[in-house]
Parts: C-alpha cells; structure tokens; sequence
C-alpha cells in the first residue's frame, strides 16, 4: 500500500534521511523504532506531506505522492497523528472531533465515526464539551489519535504516542491502537518504547542516523544482538 | 476528581468568578456608566454609542480575524471601509437621483442595501486579490519576520489606495444627505434617524450571522483552526490557502460594509479610512490582539468613551481620552482586557 524508495529528506541544509526505504502491505502494523534524532519524525512527515522530500520517491495506493501538501494526502486516506499534537486547543473534544472529519461531507457519516471514536475511547465522551487545552496528557493523546481517525484513514501513522505518559495510560493507547488494526486499518508506529512496541507489532524498521540499519518480522527483531543491546539493555 | 467537581459548579459561582476576571468587571462597568451617563445627560448616550458601537464592532472584528488566523496586522483595514463607502456612493448617488425623477417607493426602500450589499461583495474582492497577489507570494518565499513584513506590507498598500482614490476621483468629499429621506423616529425622546437604525440593525443581523457561521458550520471551524494550529489544520486535510483568502474576504467584506452602512456620517474622500483605522486598533489593543468575540465588546466600550468624551468634554478630544484609557489598560493589564486567548507574537 505504500512504498518508500531511496527517501532523502531534511531542514534546509541538514539532511536528516539518507536513502531511506519502507514497504507497508495493506493491514500491516509496523514498527519504527530508533533513537533521539534518528529520523522518525521526519520519515512520517515526509510521507505526510508536512516536509518535501530532496529526492526519492513515495508511492502510495500507487500514486507518487513525494511533496504533496498534507491537506491533499489527509484526502488520500493517509492520517497522521504528530508528537506535538497539534490540537485544536480553543475548542472542545467534539469539535476537534468533527474537525478531523473535515474532509467527509456526510453529515451523518460523521456522527457515525464519531460514536465509534467515543466507543474506543469512553473518556473523551464523558468530556466532550471540555476545551482540549484543559485536558491531561493522557487525554490529549487519546483525542489526537482520536482525531487522526475521525477521517477514516487508510493508513493510520502515529507518532511516539508513548511520550509522556505513564506507563498504564501508555498501555491503553497501544490497546486502543491493537483495536484499531483488528478492524482493518494499516498502522506504521513510531516509538522509542521499543520492547513494547515489538511485542503488538507484525514487522519493524530500525532506524539510526537517518538510515535503515534492519527490517523483519517484530519478533526477530526482539531476539536480534544489535537490537537487544543499543534498545532492550540486554 | 477535582476537574469533574469543577465541571459541574453550580452557576452564580460560575458567574461570580466571572464578574470579578478583568473582562467581567469592564463590561459591567460599561454598563453601569452608560446607565449613570444616561440618566445625568439623556438617553441618547446609549442610542449613539449601540449605533456607533455596532459599526465599529464589525470593522475590530475584520482586523482581530485577520490577525489571528493569518497573523497580519493590517494597517490598510481603514481602506476597506474607504473602498466600501466610496462603493455604496457611487451605487446610491445615481440611484437616488434617478429616483428623485422616477419617485418609486419600493425602490428608494431597498436602494441602500444594494449599496451596501454591493460594497460587502467589492471589499471582499479586494480583500481576496490583495491576498493572492501580495500575501500568498510573500508567505510562499520566506516565514521569517512574517509580522514585521506583513505589517510594512500592509502600510504600503494603504498609501496606495489612498493616493489611486485621490488620483481616480479627486480629493473632494463624496457624501449623501441619508439613505432613507424619512422622518426620524422618535424613540426614548430621542429623534433617532432610519439610517442609524438601519445602520445599527445592519450590524446586529451581521454579527449574528457572523457568529454562527464561525461556531456552527464547519467551514467557520476550520478559521477557527487555521488560527488555532495551522500545522493541526493541514493534518485534518484543510486546504490552508483557501482559508486564508476566505478570512481575508470576510475581513475586507465586513469592513467595507461598515463603511457604506456609515456613509451619510462619513463621506468618501482619499483619507476617510484612517479614522476606523484607528478605531479599529483601539478596540482590538484594549480587549487583546486575535480575540475575535471580545472585539465585538469592545467595539460598543471604546463607541461608549468617544461618545462620553464628545458631550462631556468636546468632540476635539474624542481621539485623545480613548487612547488615555488604553495606555493605563496597558500598565496594568498588558495583555488586553480579555486575557489573550492568542499566543503572543514572539512565541509563534
């Protein structure tokens, strides 16, 4: 479903990804895990749409879509939930909700959506007149990954969403994540909680400086020397 | 949970807490001085300063959205009111003179609106153009010093229109006795002409309309969330440049039309934008720069001073006392009246 090939990317004159390549199969839940500065972030903006790639190409449902601005590739089916957020902080869970569907007409199709984000998340319709400035950090992710989906996204990317929070809450957002993928939807992870993310996902990516340094199946990776000592402390 | 508790208060606490925020206090005080000012003066205090007020609510609410959302502080806001008045003049003065001719009762009713109606759409025009043909490349090339560029911006572009205005028709007032040529209505004592009514009507019905596209409609969201979070916006899938050129139209638009609503007040001449101009940036320094709703408040406290200040004082200060009071405000409440639900400049 999308395919990543020889990506570079950066900031101006930093270059952040050097050749980097991804493959995602529809349904897949993938990892990409690395360290502080590794290039994560700006791997999921890239394809987001939120950061012009120097060279290289990004195939999507097989479309090319290196360089397109996010609000067409949000259109295209792809949801990116970023580290910061990016709420709506002035408004309420609702409208941050109904905002996210912005790019659905149906009126109803957005109510629709909206029950099945307040069923993933029962917290956010308890409070869905609150501002999302007033919320906890937990919340503030739920709602963000919330939001993410309000569109009903073909590909579902979400960064660090373990970021912050404490451990209990952290589990709740991989479980509503875990739900997410029972129902179909194509998910690429990015978290420095590496131990727990290889455990819920199919295939994982490591990332360091910029570039690829191993793939496979989630599971290998966990048994994998390298990995065992750089992430696991093994 | 303590949050929930909150929540859940009951409402005089809610209320109290109100009364006692800066913003409570301001807008009690307001009244309370116009009910004293009233009685000791006459109830055409409070007649001037809704109709005024109403007037200048809209023109702070164009500059307050267009610094939010797009964070431009316009200098050449007080042009569009020009643009606008100068649009319903050269609509209206034909109209009227062809009806003093061919005397049509229905026609001279609706006559006005056209004009104004004419000028709402001719400011947004401009608004869009000035939007795709100087902002848009500007905010394509370089983000850095965004405010600083866009307000030098702005100043040229109001030197401009004043001067092509000057060019085009001459430097001579371009008025009208009144819309309406009907006897004024007699109203609490006061004679109160169908223009200010219509004037002031005019505003009400826009504001609420205005009100509710921004907080029912989801395109009215979307504004909301460009000057929320521009990144969170484009994340959702809006399309950001059509946003921003719809903010610039509403804003042109909603000031424009101020202009023509006040034409028998204000005629069109080169300069006549300079006045709103700085009107406008009182209301919106006094209650905080971006705050869209409280603009609207402090469009009828600074209707209110200047109105105060031109009985009690003399219509030679209306200027100075208004800017007096903005400059203790500022001592100690630097921030605005209504606390900044904007981030300020520096942080963006």
């Amino acid at each position: 479903m999308l395919e990543v090939k020889n990506l570079n990317a950066g900031y101006g004159f930093l270059q952040v990804l050097w050749d980097v390549s991804l493959k995602i199969e529809k349904g897949e839940f993938i990892a990409l895990v690395g360290p502080n500065g590794a290039g994560k972030s700006t791997t999921l903006k890239s394809i987001a749409g939120l950061v012009t790639p120097k060279s290289g190409d990004i195939l999507f449902k097989g479309e090319a879509i290196g360089g397109t601005p996010a609000n067409l590739t949000c259109r295209m089916g792809i949801s990116f939930v970023s580290e910061s957020l990016n709420l709506f902080t002035n408004m309420s869970i609702y409208e941050n909700l109904l905002l996210g569907a912005y790019t659905i007409e149906d009126k109803q199709e957005q109510l629709d959506t909206i029950d099945f984000v307040f069923n993933l998340f029962p917290r956010l319709k308890s409070r869905r007149n609150q501002l999302a400035g007033t919320l906890s950090g937990g919340e503030r992710k739920m709602l963000a990954i919330a939001r993410g989906i309000m569109s009903k996204p073909s590909l579902l990317m979400v960064d660090e969403p373990s970021l912050g929070l404490a451990p209990k809450l952290t589990l709740n957002v991989f479980d509503a994540l875990e739900t997410l993928r029972q129902g179909g939807m194509t998910i690429l992870l990015v978290e420095q909680n590496v131990n727990t993310t290889l455990h819920i996902t199919d295939r994982g990516y490591v990332l360091e400086q910029g570039q690829i340094v191993l793939e496979g199946p989630s599971k290998e990776l966990l048994e994998n020397d390298h990995v065992k000592k750089a992430f696991l402390g093994i | 949970m303590k949050d929930e508790a909150l929540l859940k208060e009951p409402f005089p606490v809610v209320f109290r807490r109100w009364m006692t925020s800066a913003g409570g206090i301001t807008i009690l005080l307001t009244i309370v001085v116009a009910i004293i000012a009233a009685i000791d003066a006459g109830p055409f205090i409070i007649v001037n300063t809704v109709v005024t007020g109403g007037m200048w609510a809209l023109l702070s609410l164009g500059l307050s959205l267009v610094f939010g959302v797009m964070n431009i502080p316009n200098f050449a806001h007080g042009e569009f009111f020009l643009i606008g008045s100068l649009t319903a003049y050269f609509t209206f003065n034909p109209l009227r003179l062809y009806l003093k001719e061919n005397p049509s009762p229905f026609l001279s009713a609706i006559a006005p609106l056209l004009g104004i109606f004419l000028a709402f759409f001719v400011g947004a025009l401009l608004g869009v153009i000035l939007e795709k043909l100087i902002f848009s490349p500007l905010r394509k090339r370089s983000r850095d010093q965004w405010v600083m560029n866009s307000f030098l911006l702005t100043v040229g572009i109001s030197v401009v229109i004043i001067n092509s205005v000057q060019l085009t028709w001459g430097a001579n007032f371009k008025g009208i006795p009144n819309y309406w040529n009907v006897d004024p209505l007699d109203f609490l004592g006061v004679n109160l002409s169908v223009d200010r009514l219509a004037a002031f009507l005019l505003a009400v019905v826009t504001l609420i309309v205005f009100w509710y596209f921004m907080r029912r409609t989801q395109t009215g969201r979307a504004v909301r969330a460009v000057a929320q979070d521009e990144t969170g916006a484009l994340m959702v899938g809006i399309n950001l440049n059509y946003i921003l050129s719809l903010t610039m139209a509403l804003s042109a638009g909603l000031a424009a039309m101020a202009g023509a609503s006040l034409l028998f007040i204000f005629p069109a001449y080169p300069t006549a934008g300079l006045k709103p101009l700085y009107v406008a940036w009182y209301v919106v320094i006094l209650v905080g720069l971006g705050n869209v709703s409280a603009a609207v408040v402090g469009g009828f406290i600074v209707a209110l001073l200047q109105t105060l200040t031109s009985f009690y004082v003399g219509t030679g200060w209306e200027d100075v006392i208004p800017t007096a009071v903005i400059i203790i405000m500022l001592i100690f409440k630097p921030s605005g009246l209504f606390g900044s639900e904007v981030k300020g400049i520096q942080e963006r």
